[in-house]
């Protein structure tokens, strides 16, 4: 049977053929020119492929993290926000007051807004959500967390809400323009859990029409919207007709599909395919680092080797991270000599701190008493080997990240430090840190305002949560830092909080409790279709109420 | 008959058992609190209260065994228990999930059943050049891993020719990709097998005989050889569609698909402890319902197993 044969081998001779031709065009594929701006075209469907975890729950009060966050900022609203200077702006809140004590916040609320169920926007409803994140039915964490010092809320008149404290608290505006305690219909709080963690009712430019698990959320136009923060480039509703918000947990295959023009928004994209971006016509990168800590490498002070200053400073000055940042991120991350994120306008940097000495790192240790030396190189003291454990939660940290660790443990190596680098999920990884296996550590941390040293650096962090789950890992136990930091929280002066935050973290990093990197990283890919979309400057949060697809 | 049935059944409820039994304890090895993850996972800052409520109204308080005997008690009436993350039915979402998966699983067996058998029929009793070729290919293909494959497939046929979209929404075209990922290593694993019977069966007496008939090497192969080749095929299926419902954990993940694969990682992840032993209930129902098919199937296709059936 020849005949077939021949067909056989050509088919086969085809396949490769276009096998050939395929991986030449993939080399050399043509860019679109980029669309210029123009005026918005409404209408269109725009279709955002996210990296981040599928939540749960749509509710962000149920928990609360950065996925839920994502979702959240599309359909519903806070009552404050914050713009790029980091000032705080109004949004469901047209004006605030505080009483001289502190303890008295008094919020009036924009007129005329009413949630997408018809429900209408007033003091009540600010009053039933607060109560609906301090309830332990809800499950709240981070708006829990964000609400710390809130102890109810009266109702002053229909517009006015009234945030009665506990204490004086400097960063409750910037608490309250996190996502997680946004404004829901109370109407729709009240269906119960899970209706309301189906599709949360707000005040947002767009509604949750449609949720199929594990495979998309539908977002449909909200054309009765009247309520954009004071930022915002235009008023009325968005421009899209919907957004199609899929879950796509593969990012080379969420590249491919906004190459191929089969999503229009990507997030989550590994700095490789940033860099490939930035050299295309045809797509755009935002750059919207979160705001809070930056990414750091915390050392565990409350245990043997770092509970000696000389040996942390050691590590410090012996790690060299520069080159492995440039290389492995592609330029696509600055180097960070900040506790705090660079978006944060109180962070203070000092890079003098941070400047790799070899030499000084070998006499701080040989000082420090480890002048001992095992077969590997690795220093000794009275017999304990200078072995530094490192898990690394592979959920949290990208595959380039996880190589400027394997850098760090390289050039910390050289000083006679042996790291251990141990690659975790991440219930295995919150296991470790809560039983304190650890002496490195890096551990991102989201939240608006510098209140998050607070919660990263006073002592009464390191006591576990009921979870065993503690945010301070540098286990810094020092009273002058607690107390600039419970001043700060505590001081209603701009100028004096300022001074405060700042001497906090000169203390923080004069004490060599931790190596800072970069910022936490947080980019989206936009098609250069995509006109008009931005990061919301409160926790970096795409919006796509300004956006509009030209064509 | 009887007999043999019966003790398929007992062996099918065993198996079963010991799964149960195997992934509620593997999981609790493994770091990380139920609680946590029905409070939003690992690291969430819930309550000392909401916690103890939790294990209260989950019955995590309770001493290990009393939670097993819970368990299994549960799974005799059926109940596979609600999920801790999203808080549905276990059963209501396997059921939603289960469609897609099994589509994907069935049609790479098939779309795998029809190139193993075109590879080996058309490389067997050939040319020395033809048989070489198809012991190639069939152990290339056999060893692809699917995340390699995936990429190249998408990289070759979204990125660069945009003939199928690299993430799978649900039409015709996006399931090409996925399909063609699981298919062409299990065409591997299934033409080694086949090629090696169809070998034995064309140099079988009847063979000889189908020739001196006048047969063309088409009719022998598809009229008397292909049955030969295709009984070792058929009962690598169950074990290959087992096969494919684990290969689905990667393939799903990366055409971004819904399916059963999928939701067992992301239950892994989030320790959601009734989802993870419904998922591999599911999975070893599957293989216990496709090993007793597979035997049956080779029954129909082979003669001599009925005859030595009837013997007994």
């Amino acid at each position: 049977m020849p005949a077939a044969l021949t067909a056989a081998t050509r088919r086969f001779g085809l396949l490769s053929i276009a096998l050939v031709g395929a991986i030449v065009l993939a080399g050399c594929q043509s860019t679109q020119p980029e669309a210029s701006g123009g005026d918005p075209v409404p209408g269109g469907t725009l279709t955002y492929a996210s990296g981040d975890g599928e939540p749960t729950c749509l509710d962000p009060h149920v928990g609360g993290n950065y996925p839920q966050a994502l979702l959240a900022g599309q359909f519903l609203e806070s009552l404050v926000s914050r713009d790029e200077t980091g000032e705080i702006i109004p949004w469901l809140a047209e004006s605030w007051e505080v009483a001289g004590d502190g303890l008295a916040w008094e919020f009036t609320l924009r007129e005329g807004v009413t949630f997408t169920d018809g429900t209408p926007l007033d003091a009540e409803s600010v009053k039933v959500n607060v109560e609906h994140l301090k309830n332990p039915d809800t499950q709240s964490s981070t708006g829990y967390l964000a609400l710390g010092k809130v102890e109810t809320v009266e109702v002053v008149s229909d517009r006015v809400a009234r945030f009665v404290l506990s204490t004086p608290d400097s960063a409750l505006l910037e608490s309250l323009s996190q996502p997680w305690v946004a404004i829901e219909s109370p109407t729709g709080i009240a269906r119960g859990m899970e209706e309301n963690c189906q599709a949360p009712v707000g005040t947002g430019p767009f509604i949750v029409d449609e949720w199929v698990k594990q495979d998309h959320v539908t977002l449909v136009r909200n054309d009765d919207y009247t309520s954009p923060p004071a930022d915002a480039a235009h008023e009325g509703p968005a421009y899209l007709e919907a957004i199609e918000w899929r879950f796509v947990p593969d990012s080379a295959s969420r590249y491919a599909a906004l190459q191929g023009g089969q999503v229009d928004v990507i997030d989550n994209p590994q700095p490789d395919t940033i860099a490939a971006a930035e050299g295309s016509d045809s797509l755009a990168w935002l750059d919207a680092p979160r705001p809070g800590a930056s990414n750091r490498i915390e050392l565990n002070g409350g245990q043997v080797p770092f509970d000696d200053e000389r040996v942390r400073e050691a590590f410090i000055r012996a790690v060299e991270v520069d080159d492995g940042i440039e290389a492995l991120f592609f330029g696509t991350a600055e180097r960070s000599f900040s506790p705090l994120s660079s978006v944060e306008s109180l962070a203070y940097s000092d890079g003098s701190l941070f400047e790799p000495d070899p030499d000084r790192a070998n006499a701080l240790l040989d000082e420090a008493g480890w002048t001992e030396r095992d077969a590997d190189g690795t220093r000794m003291k009275d017999g304990t080997r200078l072995t530094l454990r490192f898990p690394v939660s592979t959920n949290q940290s990208i595959p380039a990240e996880q190589s400027l660790f394997e850098q760090v443990q390289a050039t910390a190596k050289a000083a006679g430090f042996d790291v251990v680098i141990e690659l975790l999920d991440l219930s295995s990884w919150y296991g470790a840190l809560a039983a304190h296996e650890y002496e490195i550590v890096s551990a991102p941390y989201t939240k608006v305002g510098p209140d998050v040293l607070r919660i990263l650096y006073h002592s009464d962090s390191i006591a576990p949560a009921p979870s065993g789950y503690f945010a301070n890992l540098a286990q810094l136990a020092d009273p002058a830092v607690d107390s600039l930091l419970e001043e700060a929280a505590a001081t209603s002066d701009a100028a004096i909080r300022a001074e405060l935050y700042e001497e906090a973290q000169r203390l923080i990093l004069g004490g060599h409790h931790l190596l800072p990197l970069y910022d936490q990283q947080n980019s989206f890919l936009l098609s250069g279709d995509v006109q008009g979309a931005r990061a919301i400057p409160t926790v970096s949060t795409p919006t796509f109420y300004d956006a509009w697809l030209a064509d | 008959m009887l007999r043999r049935t019966g003790l398929l059944l007992a062996g099918a409820v065993f198996v079963m058992w010991a799964v149960a039994t195997l992934t509620f304890f593997a999981i609790r090895l493994i770091p990380g609190d139920p609680a946590q993850a029905i409070l939003g996972g690992p690291g969430s800052q819930a309550s000392q209260e909401a916690l103890d409520q939790v294990r209260r109204d989950y019955g995590l308080d309770q001493p290990l065994i009393v939670q097993y005997l819970a368990m299994l008690g549960r799974l005799l009436t059926g109940d596979l228990g609600t999920s801790y993350a999203l808080k549905v039915p276990v059963a209501e979402l396997l059921g939603a999930q289960l469609g897609g998966t099994l589509l994907l699983a069935v049609l790479s067996l098939a779309v795998a059943w029809v190139l193993a058998l075109a590879l080996s029929l058309w490389s067997t009793g050939r040319s020395r050049i033809a048989t070489v070729l198809g012991e190639w290919i069939e152990l290339a293909a056999a060893a692809l891993p699917h995340f390699w494959f995936a990429a190249v497939l998408i990289a070759v046929f979204s990125t660069a020719l945009g003939w199928f979209p690299p993430v799978a929404t649900g039409t015709p075209a996006g399931l090409v990709l996925p399909v063609v990922t699981l298919a062409v290593p299990l065409a591997g694993f299934l033409a080694q097998v086949m090629r090696e019977s169809l070998l034995d069966a064309m140099q079988q007496p009847f063979v000889v005989s189908a020739r001196a008939r006048g047969e063309g090497a088409l009719g022998i192969r598809l009229r008397h050889t292909i049955r030969h080749a295709a009984l070792p095929g058929i009962s690598l299926s169950g074990w290959a569609l087992g096969w494919l419902l684990s290969g689905a954990v990667v393939v799903e993940t990366i055409f971004a698909m819904p399916g059963l694969g999928r939701t067992l990682l992301q239950a892994v992840t989030l320790r959601d402890i009734p989802i993870v032993t419904g998922v591999v209930l599911l999975i070893a129902l599957v293989y216990v319902v496709m090993t007793i098919l597979t035997d049956a199937a080779s029954r129909l296709a082979d003669p001599r197993l009925r005859r030595q059936a009837a013997a007994r």
